[in-house]
């Protein structure tokens, strides 16, 4: 407990001493004046290490400078107060209010921490929140995927990912990515990125990566794309194909919503003509025999085709 | 509440933000200082003792951070130096985006003012960070705070619900229970008055959701009737998984695979069944075999026997 303590105040000493001072300090100073710095001349400087990568880790730059560029060797620290304070600038109560829910958004999911250490924050600039709106909306983030706040901090960290993902085989495959950015569609979440041995930028789903995520290498291995779009990733899976179907009155609402009726003459009584758009054509062929007898294709001749010979198959096998 | 030990780098993290927040709370009592940092009174008592051995270099009264909280109130003074609050760290910057983006889904149009406030605080975010994450909710978030709302005053809630399953949309009354989480998707166990029986109700599928009047008694709980189908998946694997919601891990074999999938639910196994024709076959019971033949046999009828119009 004791060294426990001792650690925390050393750290907070340390950030204390390096935001007030006005010129860069030198390493004996912190030693000397700093308290907490004990021991050896070398635990000394090993505890230094660890106590500026730990403020880095959380988010606390502290920056080198030399008070005289002639003399390298008289390098010196300090944190500059405008990299520590927090940095959207000025918010209003209604700002403020945005920015907790957003954060609120989190509570309970796998990214709790760090949503309400950010909430801390957000109230400690004491503006009062505008209570009309706290109460109308409930945002919420319902993941549990440890897997997700792993991937967001190697997107920030800028880290190299390595995982082992599960393909239509269920068979495991090793991957090796630089993550650029997550995405939440249909309910899951996805992780986009350079993969690292295909040589192309990959979508994967992070339910279907089998274990853990794990680090690989060094943090700042590389640059996310400035021009990023994670929604063209969706876009560019796979080519657009497209299907005329008829769907029985009422029916298929999915399907209805998806699509575009086509006014013709040629639907019988109680039934409606759709034209309708998809990508992956297995996945779409499974979608039209879920609503059986209620949804028929009309076009094109070889997805009718595919179709009728699954649904023969059908009556052969259970028949 | 039982929680983890927090490391040394945690909790100076967190006297940092203490230290602000006090500042801007000056005279806050214990017990709701507590509340907001989620800690017990005395985790809390622990860190404000550690926070008073902290100052400038000197250490003398005149450098040391002054704290007062004997009285159950909290106040500082000789802070100036941790005064200001501590910016938001890239991970936190990528939750709270996250959190807007889903927030902005699920705001009235009208309030025109409040896009523009999430489009200028997303574009501060984006500048930072860049455009490393969105979310597009699939759940209404005032549809959250109605259910939220029933279920603390217990209150019946009138909702428009798409069964994907019977492929309708019905209006009911039910009397909300509890919101859990069913395979990654946010669901409402709830008892459902228009079919007398308990139900669960996905989020995502109710197109609208009211108050209604307050909730009367319901009954016990009875065991569900359960389905239990035996099935052979031969091939896309993962896919036939995920539709019979039945949990996979790594296969070593190119071997079919036999899992027994359960649900309240025999329509929603016969629909599977019949969409996944080509890459899974039922083997018991007998009776879902001859459901799904009949279903095969109709639905291929309606094909054979179609004028189609080429």
């Amino acid at each position: 407990m004791h060294t426990v303590s001792r650690k925390t105040e050393r750290l907070v000493n340390l950030t204390i001493a390096l935001l007030a001072t006005k010129r860069y300090i030198t390493k004996s100073e912190i030693f000397r004046t700093v308290d907490g710095y004990e021991g050896s001349e070398d635990s000394k400087e090993r505890m230094f290490e660890r106590d500026k990568d730990d403020l880095r880790n959380l988010g606390i730059e502290i920056e080198v400078g030399t008070f005289d560029p002639l003399f390298e060797d008289e390098s010196g620290y300090r944190i500059k107060p405008e990299n520590y304070q927090f940095q959207l600038g000025e918010v209003n109560a209604q700002e403020i209010t945005l920015l907790s829910l957003a954060a609120e958004a989190w509570r309970g999911a796998s990214m709790g921490q760090s949503a309400l250490s950010a909430l801390n924050k957000l109230h400690a600039i004491g503006i009062e929140s505008d209570t009309e709106l706290l109460l109308d909306l409930a945002p919420a983030i319902v993941n549990q995927d440890a897997n997700l706040a792993f991937a967001i901090s190697a997107i920030t960290s800028k880290t190299v990912l390595s995982f082992s993902y599960l393909n239509e085989e269920l068979q495991p495959q090793s991957r090796v990515l630089e993550p650029f950015a997550v995405t939440s569609r249909y309910g899951h979440w996805y992780i986009f990125g350079n993969d690292l041995d295909r040589k192309a930028n990959r979508l994967f789903r992070l339910d279907r990566v089998s274990g853990e995520l794990k680090l690989q290498g060094k943090s700042g291995a590389f640059e996310i794309p400035a021009d990023l779009d994670v929604n063209s990733a969706f876009a560019n899976s796979s080519g657009i194909s497209s299907a005329v179907i008829f769907l029985r009155d009422g029916r298929g609402l999915n399907l209805r919503s998806r699509g575009e009726q086509i006014v013709t003459t040629t639907a019988p009584v109680g039934w409606q003509e759709f034209r309708i758009e998809f990508r992956d054509r297995e996945r779409f062929i499974e979608e039209i025999l879920w609503y059986g007898n209620d949804v028929l294709v009309s076009e094109p001749a070889d997805l009718r085709v595919e179709i009728l010979s699954q649904l023969r198959a059908g009556v052969a096998t259970y028949g | 509440m039982a929680k983890t030990q927090s490391t040394p780098v945690e909790k100076a993290a967190r006297l940092l933000d203490l230290v602000p927040f006090i500042s801007t709370h000056q005279g806050i009592a214990l017990s709701q200082l507590a509340e907001e940092f989620n800690l017990s009174e005395s985790e809390l008592l622990s860190d404000l003792n550690t926070l008073w051995m902290c100052g400038l270099p000197g250490y003398t009264p005149l450098e040391l951070i002054d704290l007062e909280f004997e009285s159950g109130y909290v106040s500082i003074r000789n802070a100036e130096v941790l005064q200001r609050v501590r910016l938001l760290t890239k991970q936190e910057l990528v939750i709270i985006l996250l959190g807007l983006d889903i927030l902005r889904s699920s705001l009235d149009p009208k309030r025109e003012d409040l896009q523009a406030a999430i489009s200028g605080l997303t574009k501060r975010i984006k500048e930072i960070v860049g455009n490393v994450a969105t979310a597009s909710p699939i759940v209404d978030s005032v549809h959250r705070a109605i259910i939220v709302q029933a279920i603390a005053s217990r209150m019946d809630l009138t909702v428009k619900y798409h069964s994907t399953i019977r492929d309708t949309v019905t209006e009911r009354v039910i009397t909300p229970l509890e919101l859990s989480l069913d395979l990654g998707f946010e669901v409402l166990n709830a008892y459902c008055r228009s079919a007398e029986g308990f139900r669960t109700f996905r989020l995502d599928n109710m197109e609208s959701v009211e108050l209604a009047g307050s909730s009367v008694s319901i009954p016990e709980p009875s065991d569900l009737a359960d389905y239990q189908w035996q099935l052979l998946i031969k091939s896309r694997f993962r896919t036939s998984s995920e539709r019979f919601r039945s949990s996979y891990k790594p296969r070593e074999s190119s071997a079919g695979e036999q899992v027994t999938v359960n649900s309240f639910s025999q329509d929603w196994l016969l629909r599977n069944a019949v969409s996944t024709l080509a890459s899974v076959e039922v083997q018991l019971p007998v009776s879902a075999r001859s459901l799904i033949a009949e279903k095969c046999q109709q639905t291929l009828e309606l094909y054979e026997n179609w004028a189609f119009p080429n």
